[in-house]
């Protein structure tokens, strides 16, 4: 390639990054503006948005209830997962395609399509709208991610660690306990942690299956719809931060873990 | 690796060594006092008596969930769609009908939006893969090898931030007293505000941003596999830039076009709180007419199931058939 492509791929690249970049920028700055009213220029600018978010009981209890549900969510989705995952990893058998096929399909549904799917499921088992319901269906959803990164760790283990435990006397319970399942450790971090955020910034299955208290993504969207206040901003900027930080952390475990930098 | 035998044969035994990090304080460890406990031998036997049964018992979970958790819903969303009721009410008997598949056919209401979310689609997933691939293929041939994961994660941090959030962030944006507005007003080329809002633009931008990670990331991953060398080939056997754009990278990195178009094109049919935000009037979406279904009271649940079956339905089988196209290019790329 000539350096003169090269400095195009790389502007179109920065430009990209701006694109990604500058609405969230603004996003951010708006939250300190010293006024009601959103929009630009910015005269003055003030903290008190953030103070005015902390003391927000709605804003708080809205936060806390998020981490349950995302917390709960993650837990069962590990779990479940893990244990697909161990499966479709080992011996072949019958089926084997569609299982893995059926593994994958909630990642493919349509959002809203997912979302009524389940409020009329939930209505099928008697399960109210609620807390109970969006962790089902949080959870459901993020069952294949965990497969995808808990199988792409478990093709690496290598065979020899399970054979050495069998030999030592372990039966398989054990074996997978104290070999496979510390083996996995980054797998789970990562996985766990992007289960967490896709639960935590989840709005249409939050809407759909949700009772009388709203998580935060439901909470911003019912604030936004009565109208744009720079406190919008504030708690955008925090959930921002916070999830920001998360997915860097665990694209990271992710990432190095599947180039093979992690020794579990 | 050898480090990591040694750990694990020495965790077995029970050892404290430096790299256990699981075993007891006691002599022996937790999960081997477990192994010995005579509970646990009479579990394991019963449960783990032949292969044959460990096998069915590892089968049995994983197979119950994913056809009860996973495709259950559909089912039953697929069911309902042709009944007349839903919740039925104590003592009423359910009846089979097509009426809820009819009521979509007899209204522009319903089929406008349904083909507007349609074209609105495509053209989104074609407008992010005509924007992201340039990205991609920096990244993955630009970029050097240790520096890729920094230029990517820069790109991931907005991905996790959720639907709502950055929906707001191009409100900002795009608004009547918006960035880009104050832009153009202080460059002097308007004298008032553009109405980007409530549009198809607005709309349009707000589902790019919301989906281009997912065009990105699978084109990154098909372009980093192609070897450097095939361009070199192509190359030294006089090919131009656009010759070996057109003939050897475009062609190889088919795969990752398919999953990346139909990705984008599947996810950005379900979005429901963007169109609801940066829509107007005339950008209503068909997930915004599910939804309606199912703000009223349960009587109209069997009309929304239809509809969204109609849209499921009609969205994997224009994913099939493109999916099936890219494959047919790719084999003939092969010959």
């Amino acid at each position: 390639m000539t350096r003169h492509t090269r400095l195009v791929m790389s502007m179109i690249y920065w430009a990209f990054v701006l694109y990604i970049f500058v609405p969230l920028i603004l996003m951010v700055t708006m939250g300190f503006k010293d006024s009601k009213f959103i929009g630009f220029p910015i005269r003055s600018w003030t903290l008190d948005w953030y103070v005015e978010v902390f003391k927000d009981a709605e804003v708080l209890s809205a936060f806390g209830y998020s981490m349950l549900i995302g917390v709960s969510s993650t837990l069962i989705s590990l779990a479940v997962g893990i244990w697909i995952a161990v499966l479709l990893n080992g011996r072949g058998f019958i089926g084997k395609g569609l299982i893995y096929g059926l593994t994958l399909l909630p990642a493919l549904i349509p959002g809203i399509i997912s979302a009524i799917s389940f409020r009329i499921y939930a209505q099928l088992w008697g399960i109210p709208p609620g807390t109970g319901a969006i962790i089902w269906c949080h959870a459901v959803h993020n069952v294949p991610f965990v497969v995808l990164i808990v199988a792409a760790r478990l093709s690496t283990l290598p065979k020899s660690h399970l054979d050495a435990a069998r030999d030592l006397g372990a039966d398989p319970i054990i074996a997978f306990m104290r070999v496979t399942l510390p083996y996995l450790r980054p797998a789970l971090i990562g996985g766990g942690i992007f289960c967490m955020l896709i639960s935590f910034d989840d709005f249409v299955r939050s809407f759909f299956l949700g009772g009388y208290q709203p998580t935060l993504p439901v909470l911003i969207f019912a604030k936004l719809r009565s109208g744009m206040s720079p406190e919008i901003n504030a708690i955008a900027t925090v959930v921002l931060v916070l999830t920001g930080l998360l997915g860097i952390w665990a694209e990271r475990t992710t990432r190095r873990m599947k180039q093979g930098k992690l020794q579990s | 690796m050898s480090g990591k035998v040694q750990t694990s044969a020495a965790t077995l035994a029970g050892e404290r060594g430096a790299g256990n990090r699981q075993g007891g304080r006691d002599g022996r460890s937790f999960w081997g006092a477990i192994a010995a406990s005579r509970l646990y031998q009479a579990f394991s036997n019963a449960l783990l008596s032949s292969p044959r049964r460990q096998f069915a018992i590892l089968l049995a979970f994983p197979v119950l969930w994913v056809l009860t958790q996973h495709l259950g819903p559909m089912l039953q969303m697929f069911y309902v769609s042709f009944v007349d009721a839903y919740p039925v009410s104590r003592g009423y008997e359910n009846e089979f009908t097509l009426d809820n598949y009819t009521r979509f056919f007899g209204s522009s209401i319903f089929i406008m939006p349904f083909f507007r979310t349609l074209a609105f689609a495509a053209t989104l997933t074609l407008a992010t893969l005509v924007l992201t691939y340039p990205v991609a293929y920096f990244l993955a041939r630009h970029v050097k090898r240790s520096n890729q994961m920094v230029f990517l994660l820069l790109l991931l941090i907005p991905f996790w931030v959720g639907e709502i959030v950055r929906t707001y962030a191009i409100m900002i944006l795009l608004g009547n007293n918006g960035a880009v507005n104050l832009a153009l007003k202080w460059l002097g080329l308007i004298d008032r505000p553009i109405p980007f809002m409530y549009t198809g633009f607005s709309l349009s931008v707000g589902i790019i941003y919301l989906s281009a990670l997912y065009m990105l990331l699978p084109l990154y991953s098909a372009l980093e596999k192609l070897p450097r060398s095939y361009t070199e080939a192509a190359a030294d056997l006089g090919a131009g830039p656009w010759t070996r754009f057109w003939k050897v990278t475009l062609p190889l990195s088919l795969e990752g076009i398919s999953s990346g178009a139909t990705l984008v094109f599947l996810i950005s049919t379900g979005y429901y709180a963007t169109p609801v935000l940066l829509g107007g009037p005339s950008t209503t979406v068909f997930a915004e007419t599910i939804a309606g279904f199912f703000h009223t009271a349960g009587d109209e649940w069997p009309t929304g199931a239809a509809f969204a079956c109609l849209m499921f339905v009609t969205a994997l089988a224009i994913s099939l058939a493109f999916g099936r196209l890219m494959t047919r290019l790719q084999k003939g790329v092969r010959k």
